[in-house]
C-alpha cells in the first residue's frame, strides 16, 4: 500500500483521469500528495528511497494502532487505551521472555492475550457495563500504563533478539516494521470489507438500534471489536519495542491521539459508520511525512508542534469541504463536480501555502552553506535543564560555525529513534544524542556508526552501542552528594522523604541509586516515603502535597531534580527552608533562585549550557578526525547560599 | 401585483442537483387568510420547494415574489426578516431549555445584559394562550408530548410575526382529536390574515380544511385546484393515473395460528395483552398514541422485555427480551420509526437490504457479498424501489422507498410473521397501494402481518381483524365487517375495566 502511494506520486505527472478522480474522492490523499511535492521542493534530502523508507518505518507504529482504532471508530466508539495496551503488551513479552525464560513463541501469544484481554475488558465495559466508550478506555488507558510500570517495576526490558528482528531491515533494504504494516492493513482492508464483523461494524456505527432490530448481537460485536483493537495495539507495541530492542514501559504514550488524528484524516467520522483501512494509512502517512520533513528542515522543535497541528486541521477540513461539495444524492457527471474541484484545489493551494510558507518562514539558517551540519536530539525540551543544554549548544555551534539541528524527542523513546533516522539519512557530519533511555537508543545510534557518522552521548550514556564520547555529569556521584548533604544538614538523624524521578528514566535510577548509596552511610536518617513525580513540577506539588497528609512531620526532602524540589517548596509552603530543608539537583536557573532566597537548602548543580557546549566542541573534533576522550565528566557541584553567587550553569 | 392579497408568489421555478432535477417549472401562490394545500408524492418536490421558502435552498432560475417584490431567500434570518415561518417535520425545538425559552431562542428578551425571564415567560404565555394549548411557559420541552411540541413550535412562529406559515406534514403524528384541535387553531390563524401553506398526505384533510390546493408532480406543478375537488380527481393529478382501489385487501383463507400472546404484561406499561395471529391474516391494531401498541410489539419481537406472560410462534414459547430467538422463529419488525430504528440511513441500499440476511450469508467469518448483492438487486426489482442504483445512500431516497427497504430486508430473510408499526406514515398514496399490494403477497404465500396504524381507514381498510388498545389492554376486537370508524374509536377511548384497574389509576398520578 506504500509503495502504492509512492508510485501515484511519481506517476503524477502523467495525470491519468483514473488518478485525478482517485484525488478528488480522497481529500486526505490530496493532502499527502501536496505535502510531499513540497517537502520534496524544500529539501534535497527528503526525496530519496533511504528517507521514504524511513517515512515508512515511522508510520509504521502510529498505522498499526490506528488501523485498529478504525474498527472501533467505525463502529462509532474511541479506544484511548491503545498506546497503553502497546507498551503493556510489549512488557509482558520482554517480562516473559527474557526474564522468565517462558519460550518467545509463547511469550509472542502472552503478548497478543494481553492485547486481546484489554480489549475484552473495554468492550464489557462498553457493551454490558454500559460506560460511554471514551470513560472505559481513558480508565483502561491508566490501567495499562500502570500495570506495565508493575510488571517491567519501571525499568525497561531488554527485547528477546528473535523477536527484535521484526525492527531489522530484509536484504539491506526493505525495513520489516514496513512490511508488518502493509500485512496489518491488508488485514484490516480484509476485516472491514469481507468479514461479518467488519460489515457489522458500518452497521452498529451507522444507526446501533437498527442493527440490534436487524437481529445483529450488538453487545457480542462490540466485545469483538475492542479485543480487534487490542490484538492491533499489541502488534504495534511488539514492532515499536523491536525497533528499539527493548520494552519500555512508558512507550508509546500519547500514541492514541495520534492514532485518531490517523484515522480521522483518513476521512473517518467521529459519529461512525464511515471509514477505510486505505485512508487510516493515509492519515498515518501523512502524520510521518509531516515530523520527518520538519526534522530535515531544521524547524524549530516548538514550532514543529505548531505546523504539526495545523495540517491536521487543514488535512481534515480539506476533505470536509469536499465531502460538503460533493454532498449530494446521485454521483454523475454534471455542473457540481466543478465547484468540488475548484473547493478542493482551492483547500490543496491552501495547504500547501501554509506548509512551505511555514517551513521556510521558520527555516533555521540556509541549507546551502558549506559548514558542517549536526543533529542534536534532546529527550525533552520541557524542562529548563535540557533547554540550557540547547542553549549551549547552539551558542558553541553558532561560534564554530556549525549548522545545528535540534529535535524534541518529548521524552519519547521511539520518536528520537526517528529523529536519529533521519539526521543518519541526511548524512550530517556528527551527531548528539541526549538518549531518553539508553538502551532504547542503541538500534538508532548503532546504524549511524555502520554510517560512519560520529555519535556523541549527552548527559545520558548509550547501551550496547558505540558512541565516539560520553560527555554527561555523574548522576550516581551527585546522588550521593544530595543524601550527604541532607544528613549533615539534619545533624545525622531525621525522617526525610524522596521524590523520585519519571520511572523508566536512567537519570531517574540513576540519581535514586546515588541517593541510596549516600544514605547508607547514614543510619540515623529515615526514608518515610519515595515516590515519583516525573521531574514535573506540577507534580512534586501535588505529591509532596499527598504526602504531607501521610507524614506531617517529615523533616527533610531530596527530590531528583529541581523542578520536583520547587513544586515540593510549594506544597511545604513557610516550613520550606526554615523547618523542613530541601535539596534538589540539576541547579537550574529557577532551582538556583531558589536557592538565593534561601527556600531550597541546596541543589546538586549540573552545568547543562556546558554539557551542551562541551557536547558540541567534541562533535567538531570527532567529525575532525580528531581523536577525544571516552568520557568527559563535567564536574557537579553542591550549591548552597553560601557559593550560589559565584556560581552560573 | 393585481391582487393586493397576494403574499407570495413563485414562478418558473428551477433547481437541480447533480444528476437530478428536483424542480423543473413550478408555480405557486398564497394569500392572505388561506389554506393553501400542497399536494404530491414523495419524492415529488414539495419539500424542497419549501426549503427555497425558508431559504435553506436558492433556486437556479424563476422568481420568488414576496409582497409584489422580487426577493431572493439567502438562508434563515432573510426568510424571518420577511415574515416567512416553517414547522418541519422534525421540530427544531432544545428539548432541555423551557417552552419560553424554546419560543424565544436567541432572541429573548434582555434587560441590562440578563436575559428578562418575567418578561419572556408572560409574552410566551400569551402566545400559547394564542394556540390555545393550555402548558406552563416554565415546563421543559423533553416533557411535553407531540402534540404540544407542535403547538409550541406554532407559537414560536407567532411570536416571530409571522404572516406566512409554512406547515410540513403537521398531522402525520397526531391522533384524531388533537388534529381537529390543530385544525381550530389553523382556522383562527387563518381569520387573522395569515396565509398557510399546508402540506398533507390525507386527502379528507384537504376539504375540511383547504381552500386552494396545488398538485406536484416529478418536479412540476401540474394543476390549481379548489380543495372541493372530489379525491379521485385530486389522486389522479398527483399519481397521473387514477388509482381504483385504495385498499386493495384481498383475503386468503386463513391458516393455523402462527403467532399467539397470551397475558404479556409490562408493569405501568401494558397489561393482559393476548391475541393471536393466523397464517394468511391481517391484524390491525388501532388505538390512540400512548395506547401501548407499540411497546406491545416490541415486546413481542424482544426489543423489550416484559414482566408477565409468553408469545409463542407455532407453538414453541420465545425467550423474552431476544430479538435472534425472535427472528430465528421467523418473526420480522417494521419498526415506528423507519430513520431511527429501521434504517442505517448512511449506509446503500443493498447493505441495508443485506442486514438481517448478513448472518445467514456468512460462512467463516466471511460474509458472501457477491450473493447478498444479487439478493438485494432481486428483491429491489420486486418492491420497485426507484433508486439510481444498489449503492446510493438509503437517506437519499424518499419515504416510501425508504420503507419499502425496510420491508425488503424482511422479506429476504422469509419472515413468517410481519410486524408493521405505522408502515405507511408519511408515505403518499402510490406508494401506499405498493405497500397493501406487498402485504397481500406476504398474507397469499402464507405469512401473517400484525399492522399497528393510526390511520383509521388504512386500519379499516387493509386489516381482516381489528384489536383495539386503550390504556395499555386490549379493549376489544372487532372482525373486518363490524369495524367501522364508530365502533373502533368507542373502544379506542374506552376505559377496559379488569381487576387492578384502580391500582393502575392511582400509579398514574
Amino acid at each position: 500500500m506504500a509503495t502504492d502511494t509512492l508510485k501515484s506520486t511519481t506517476g503524477a505527472s502523467g495525470a491519468p483521469g483514473g488518478l485525478r478522480r482517485l484525488l478528488l474522492d480522497n481529500g486526505a490523499l490530496t493532502a499527502l500528495i501536496v505535502l510531499v511535492v513540497a517537502l520534496s521542493a524544500l529539501s534535497g534530502d527528503f526525496l530519496t528511497t533511504d528517507n521514504l523508507l524511513n517515512i515508512g518505518v515511522q508510520a509504521a507504529v502510529t498505522a498499526i494502532l490506528a488501523f485498529g482504532v478504525t474498527f472501533v471508530i467505525v463502529a462509532a466508539g474511541i479506544d484511548l487505551s491503545v498506546g497503553s495496551v502497546a507498551a503493556l503488551s510489549a512488557t509482558v513479552l520482554a517480562w516473559s521472555a527474557t526474564q522468565h525464560g517462558v519460550p518467545v513463541a509463547l511469550a509472542v501469544v502472552l503478548a497478543v492475550a494481553t492485547g486481546v484481554a484489554a480489549g475484552l475488558v473495554n468492550g464489557f465495559l462498553i457493551a454490558y457495563g454500559k460506560l460511554p466508550p471514551f470513560i472505559a478506555t481513558l480508565a483502561m488507558l491508566s490501567v495499562g500504563r500502570g500495570l506495565s510500570l508493575v510488571v517491567s517495576g519501571g525499568v525497561p526490558i531488554p527485547f528477546p533478539d528473535s523477536v527484535s528482528h521484526l525492527g531489522d531491515t530484509l536484504g539491506d533494504w526493505l525495513p520489516v516494521p514496513v512490511l508488518v504494516m502493509i500485512v496489518m492493513g491488508l488485514l484490516a482492508a480484509f476485516v472491514l470489507g469481507r468479514t461479518y464483523i467488519g460489515r457489522s461494524m458500518y452497521a452498529i456505527g451507522g444507526n446501533e438500534e437498527a442493527a440490534r432490530l436487524s437481529g445483529l448481537r450488538v453487545k457480542k460485536q462490540k466485545l469483538a471489536i475492542y479485543a480487534l483493537s487490542g490484538v492491533f495495539a499489541a502488534v504495534a507495541g511488539i514492532v515499536l519495542a523491536s525497533r528499539l530492542s527493548s520494552a519500555q514501559p512508558q512507550a508509546a504514550d500519547g500514541y492514541e491521539l495520534d492514532a485518531i488524528a490517523a484515522v480521522v484524516i483518513g476521512g473517518a467520522s467521529l459519529a461512525g459508520g464511515t471509514g477505510k483501512a486505505s485512508g487510516t494509512l493515509v492519515g498515518a502517512l501523512i502524520l510521518a511525512v509531516l515530523r520527518n520533513g520538519l526534522n530535515l528542515l531544521n524547524v524549530s522543535a516548538f514550532w514543529q508542534q505548531v505546523v504539526i497541528g495545523v495540517v491536521i486541521a487543514l488535512a481534515v477540513l480539506l476533505d470536509t469541504v469536499r465531502r460538503k461539495a460533493g454532498a449530494t444524492p446521485v454521483t454523475g457527471g454534471g455542473g457540481g463536480d466543478k465547484g468540488k474541484q475548484a473547493a478542493t484545489y482551492g483547500l490543496a493551494a491552501v495547504v500547501t501555502v501554509a506548509v512551505v510558507g511555514a517551513t521556510s518562514f521558520l527555516h533555521n539558517g540556509s541549507s546551502a552553506s558549506s559548514n558542517p551540519r549536526m543533529g542534536l536530539s534532546l529527550s525533552t525540551l520541557n524542562n529548563p535543564f535540557f533547554v540550557q543544554i540547547r542553549s549551549g549548544a547552539q551558542a558553541e555551534a553558532k561560534k564554530l560555525g556549525v549548522d545545528l539541528t535540534v529535535t524534541d524527542a518529548q521524552n519519547d523513546a521511539s520518536q528520537q529513534a526517528n529523529q536519529l533516522q533521519n539526521f543518519t539519512s541526511s548524512s550530517l557530519d556528527a551527531i548528539i544524542v541526549n538518549p531518553v533511555d539508553s538502551d532504547a537508543a542503541s538500534n538508532s545510534v548503532k546504524a549511524a556508526d555502520k554510517a560512519r557518522i560520529p555519535v556523541i552521548a549527552v548527559d545520558r550514556g548509550v547501551n550496547k552501542a558505540d558512541v565516539d564520547a560520553l560527555v554527561a555529569s555523574d548522576n550516581i556521584a551527585g546522588g550521593e552528594q544530595a543524601a550527604r548533604t541532607i544528613a549533615e544538614k539534619l545533624g545525622g538523624k531525621g525522617r526525610i522523604v524522596i521524590l523520585q524521578g519519571q520511572a523508566g528514566t536512567s537519570a531517574a535510577r540513576e540519581r535514586a541509586q546515588g541517593f541510596a548509596g549516600g544514605l547508607r552511610a547514614y543510619p540515623g536518617i529515615k526514608v518515610v516515603a519515595q515516590q515519583p513525580a516525573d521531574f514535573d513540577r506540577t507534580k512534586g506539588l501535588d505529591v509532596m502535597s499527598n504526602l504531607l497528609q501521610a507524614h506531617p512531620d517529615v523533616q527533610g526532602v531530596i527530590a531528583a531534580n529541581d523542578e520536583m524540589a520547587l513544586g515540593a517548596i510549594k506544597a511545604l509552603g513557610s516550613k520550606a527552608g526554615t523547618s523542613v530543608p530541601v535539596v534538589g539537583f540539576d541547579g537550574t536557573p529557577d532551582g538556583l533562585n531558589a536557592v538565593k532566597a534561601g527556600t531550597l537548602y541546596a541543589s546538586v548543580a549540573q552545568q547543562p549550557t556546558q554539557l551542551g557546549r562541551i557536547a558540541v566542541d567534541n562533535a567538531l573534533k570527532a567529525s575532525q578526525g580528531k581523536k577525544v576522550e571516552r568520557t568527559v565528566k563535567v564536574p557537579v557541584k553542591v550549591v548552597t547560599k553560601d557559593n550560589v553567587a559565584g556560581f552560573s550553569g | 401585483m393585481s391582487n393586493p392579497d397576494e403574499l407570495l408568489r413563485i414562478e418558473g421555478i428551477r433547481k437541480t442537483f447533480p444528476g437530478v432535477v428536483a424542480l423543473d417549472g413550478v408555480d405557486f401562490d398564497l394569500r392572505r387568510g388561506e389554506v393553501h394545500v400542497l399536494l404530491g408524492e414523495n419524492g415529488a418536490g414539495k419539500s424542497t420547494l419549501i426549503k427555497m421558502l425558508s431559504g435553506a435552498y436558492t433556486p437556479d432560475s424563476g422568481r420568488i415574489l414576496v409582497g409584489g417584490q422580487e426577493t431572493r431567500v439567502n438562508g434563515a434570518q432573510d426568510s424571518e426578516r420577511l415574515g416567512i415561518a416553517t414547522i418541519y417535520q422534525e421540530f427544531n425545538l432544545v428539548p432541555d431549555l423551557t417552552v419560553a425559552e424554546n419560543i424565544f431562542l436567541g432572541r429573548q428578551p434582555r434587560r441590562l445584559g440578563m436575559i428578562d425571564r418575567k418578561r419572556m415567560e408572560a409574552e410566551a404565555a400569551k402566545l400559547l394562550e394564542r394556540v390555545g394549548v393550555r402548558v406552563s411557559p416554565r415546563a421543559r420541552v423533553r416533557e411535553l408530548g407531540i402534540a404540544r411540541l407542535q403547538m409550541v413550535e406554532i407559537a414560536k412562529a407567532l411570536s416571530l410575526d409571522a404572516r406566512v406559515l409554512i406547515m410540513d406534514e403537521p398531522t402525520a403524528v397526531l391522533t384524531s382529536e388533537e388534529v381537529d384541535k390543530l385544525f381550530a387553531i389553523v382556522r383562527q390563524l387563518r381569520a387573522d390574515g395569515v396565509g398557510i401553506v399546508f402540506i398533507t398526505h390525507h386527502l379528507d384533510e384537504i376539504a375540511a380544511l383547504g381552500d386552494r390546493v396545488t398538485v406536484i408532480r416529478d418536479g412540476k406543478s401540474v394543476g390549481q385546484v379548489p380543495a372541493s375537488t372530489p379525491e379521485d380527481e385530486l389522486v389522479r393529478l398527483m399519481v397521473g393515473r387514477s388509482i381504483e382501489q385504495q385498499y386493495p385487501r384481498r383475503r386468503p383463507d386463513r391458516g393455523t395460528a402462527l403467532l399467539s400472546v397470551e397475558g404479556l404484561t409490562r408493569d405501568g406499561v401494558f397489561h393482559d395483552v393476548s391475541f393471536e395471529v393466523h397464517a394468511g391474516e391481517v391484524v390491525g391494531v388501532a388505538g390512540l398514541v400512548g395506547a401501548g401498541r407499540t411497546e406491545v410489539v416490541r415486546a413481542v419481537f424482544g426489543a423489550d422485555p416484559y414482566d408477565e406472560g409468553t408469545v409463542r410462534v407455532g407453538g414453541n414459547a420465545l425467550r423474552r427480551s431476544d430479538v435472534n430467538a425472535a427472528m430465528a422463529a421467523g418473526i420480522g419488525l417494521v419498526p415506528e420509526d423507519r430513520k431511527g430504528q429501521g434504517l442505517v440511513l448512511d449506509a446503500s441500499v443493498e447493505e441495508n437490504l443485506g442486514l438481517v440476511t448478513m448472518r445467514a450469508a456468512t460462512r467463516a467469518g466471511l460474509v458472501d457479498r457477491r450473493a447478498q448483492h444479487v439478493a438485494a438487486e432481486r428483491i429491489a426489482g420486486q418492491l420497485g424501489v426507484r433508486m439510481a442504483g444498489l449503492g446510493q445512500h438509503v437517506r437519499t431516497l424518499s419515504g416510501g422507498n425508504q420503507q419499502k427497504v425496510v420491508i425488503g430486508k424482511w422479506l429476504l430473510a422469509d419472515t413468517k410473521v410481519l410486524i408493521l408499526d405505522e408502515p405507511t406514515r408519511g408515505i403518499d398514496v402510490g406508494a401506499k397501494v405498493e405497500i397493501y399490494q406487498l402485504i397481500n403477497e406476504l398474507t397469499a404465500a402464507g405469512a401473517a402481518v400484525l399492522m399497528i396504524s393510526s390511520d383509521l381507514p388504512e386500519v379499516l381498510g387493509m386489516s381482516d381483524r381489528v384489536l383495539v388498545m386503550a390504556q395499555g389492554r386490549i379493549a376489544g376486537e372487532l372482525a373486518a365487517d363490524e369495524a367501522t370508524q364508530d365502533t373502533v374509536m368507542a373502544l379506542a377511548v374506552s376505559t377496559p375495566t379488569s381487576d387492578n384497574t384502580a391500582k393502575e389509576a392511582t400509579r398514574g398520578h
